[in-house]
């Protein structure tokens, strides 16, 4: 909940993110430049610049397939949502590594003629109509553009800018961003390659990145409780638990979030107001729900957070028709105050029996 | 159900979830280490082609042809460089000789520069201006062309520079569009043949008639090809001037 844009609001979890991260992906730079040519023995090794580009290349790859990775793991498991917390972090951190990889491409490959680097890059190879031999590049360049937009585009003060939903729909640029690396190596290093390791990996990597969308898709979708009619079922009363939510997926594709607090429930959206979290899969902390990505809370009866912050979400009437919890599919206006609707008592307990005295069973 | 550890993001770790996010962050570190080593240790070799600086600057005399590319055909040699070897020239960067040249053939020129060398195949990048090619005095041997047929050969046009050594590696697709534009700034073509021809691996390679390799088969560099032309032997270089029209993919 920010009332100001600084560049980067530290924490501590936000230091110990970045210091993982930059350690995995120094290390990876180490042993690709320094450890594994001492492996290769070559007796010309691979020029200098060709193998510094490879490895930022290759890191961007890896660093990339992670990124697409946390997302559909974080769904699968909770436990993973810490890793989506300042995932962003990572994307910045991978459209540094992409730029250096193409650094070395242009200033090598494409440097020392009497052309301009830049226009080298975009006439040398011409060869649009064949796959074998198609200029390459300008996938990648396609991927380093989408990568730097996303880079410089991911600081709060854009999201705030450009609203929530706009931010994420312009940030799905992400998976074009990978096809385009996919198509970028598929008709460039593969195509070159004696050595299948790197192919190996690489699709082993593509291969995550699709079997953990699919598996969370599928994970989604047997758990959505799309209904017709005018009101949309939600759980029975006794499934829900004080502090969490019950999600339901409305008609129109809307997810709400039917929270069991202090006895009473209410029902505001799913979507955070800030990068549109998961409000639901958030918890009760101090009467206040909070979303699990990066900690915004909201009073679930009003789709409020607290003052002095602003941000609001919409809210939803409930009503229960015999056990079932059920949500009406037309959404307030962020920010409506709705009457929590508590529990139905328990029915009693019918008394034991007791036996009379000098009776015998 | 059991109480799940909530994460909130300004907040200490919860106590349950640290162990699996630290094992979580050492797998990921481990895992990146891992890719480094595997994607490293996968690179293949090079092949022999390299500047030879540690050959010292060659200077040797012989009488330059055009083929069109720039050849000289030695006369006057030097330990390693012998009389009657022919070899390519080329300029620093992504540059031939060819304005250097033009004035000087089928003359007596000294030329000075460092020796690229890979296998058979060996090339020198000339000193700037006329300390790297100036014309000699002396007597100008005859030069003969010694026609070798027709030959349809199998292989890879490459760049003659980056393919004698000035990048390693220096050829495949990924080469391409640097290839191209060493070609366009009249770095002479060499085709690598997947046999040998005549004892070459290497051969010049030319338009017919003795003209530059035509614009159309630049689509066709860096990529295994099969096609048709002429072979002739200048020197002890093979030249051959390929028919555009017969080139074909080899899937």
């Amino acid at each position: 909940m920010s009332v100001k844009y600084i560049p980067v609001q530290w924490n501590p979890n936000k230091w110990i993110y970045d210091a993982v991260m930059l350690a995995g992906v120094a290390l990876f730079l180490w042993v690709f430049l320094y450890l594994t040519p001492e492996v290769l023995s070559h007796d010309q090794p691979v020029t200098a610049q060709i193998r510094n580009a490879r490895a930022f290349g290759a890191c961007a790859f890896v660093m990339l397939t992670v990124i697409l990775c946390i997302g559909p793991a974080a769904r699968l498991d909770r436990r993973f949502l810490p890793l989506l917390y300042n995932r962003r972090h990572f994307g910045v951190m991978t459209a540094f590594v992409a730029l250096t990889h193409a650094g070395y491409i242009l200033n090598w490959y494409f440097a020392f003629s009497s052309s301009d680097k830049l226009v080298g890059l975009l006439y040398a190879n011409a060869s649009l109509g064949q796959i074998a031999g198609f200029p390459f590049e300008l996938f990648g360049i396609f991927a380093l553009i989408c990568l730097l937009i996303l880079a410089a585009t991911s600081h709060d003060f854009w999201l705030k800018f450009l609203t929530p939903p706009v931010w994420k729909r312009l940030h799905y640029l992400i998976y074009a961003a990978y096809f385009a690396v996919a198509a970028h190596v598929s008709l460039g290093i593969l195509q070159d390659q004696k050595n299948h390791v790197f192919t190996v990996l690489f699709m082993l990597g593509a291969g995550a990145v699709i079997v953990l969308h699919l598996a969370a898709w599928l994970r989604e979708r047997s758990e959505a409780a799309a209904k017709d009619g005018a009101w949309a079922e939600v759980a029975r009363v006794g499934d829900f638990r004080d502090g969490y939510a019950k999600i339901a997926k409305l008609a129109n594709g809307d997810r709400v979030a039917v929270y069991l607090m202090e006895g009473q429930l209410s029902a505001i959206s799913n979507a955070c107001a800030h990068q549109n979290g998961p409000l639901g899969e958030g918890k009760i902390i101090d009467c206040l729900v909070t979303c699990p990505w990066h900690g915004f809370q909201y009073d679930v009866r009003n789709g409020r957070s607290p003052a002095p912050f602003t941000e609001k979400v919409p809210t939803y009437r409930l009503r229960i028709m015999g056990d079932m919890v059920e949500v009406h599919p037309d959404a307030n206006p962020p920010g409506t105050y709705v009457e929590p609707v508590p529990l139905p008592e328990p029915p009693p307990e019918p008394e034991p029996d007791v036996p009379e005295d000098g009776a015998t069973a | 159900m059991s109480e799940k550890p909530f994460f909130v993001g300004y907040l200490p770790a919860p106590g349950p979830l640290r162990t699996f996010l630290l094992t979580a962050c050492v797998l990921l570190i481990a895992g990146l280490g891992s890719a480094g080593f595997l994607m490293g240790a996968a690179q293949d070799d090079p092949g022999p082609g390299a500047f030879r600086f540690d050959y010292g600057r060659q200077t040797v005399t012989g009488v330059v042809e055009l083929t069109p590319y720039p050849i000289l055909h030695v006369t006057e040699g030097n330990d390693r460089i012998q009389p009657g070897d022919s070899f390519l020239m080329t300029a620093g960067g992504k540059s031939g000789v060819d304005s250097r040249a033009e004035p000087l053939a089928g003359q007596l020129a000294q030329v000075s520069g460092v020796v690229l060398e890979r296998g058979d195949l060996y090339m020198l990048q000339l000193r700037g201006g006329r300390n790297g090619l100036q014309a000699a005095e002396g007597e100008v041997p005859e030069i003969t062309a010694e026609p070798q047929g027709r030959w349809k050969l199998a292989g890879e046009i490459c760049d003659g520079k980056c393919l004698a050594g000035a990048m390693r590696p220096g050829r495949g697709l990924a080469h391409k569009a640097c290839a191209n534009l060493c070609l366009l700034g009249d770095v002479p073509p060499i085709f690598v043949s997947t046999q040998p021809v005549l004892g070459e691996e290497f051969l010049l390679v030319t338009g017919p008639g003795g003209t530059r390799l035509p614009r159309a088969a630049y689509d066709y560099v860096a990529q295994f090809i099969t096609a048709e032309g002429e072979i002739t032997k200048r020197g002890d270089l093979l030249v051959w001037e390929i028919d555009v029209d017969t080139i074909e993919v080899t899937p």
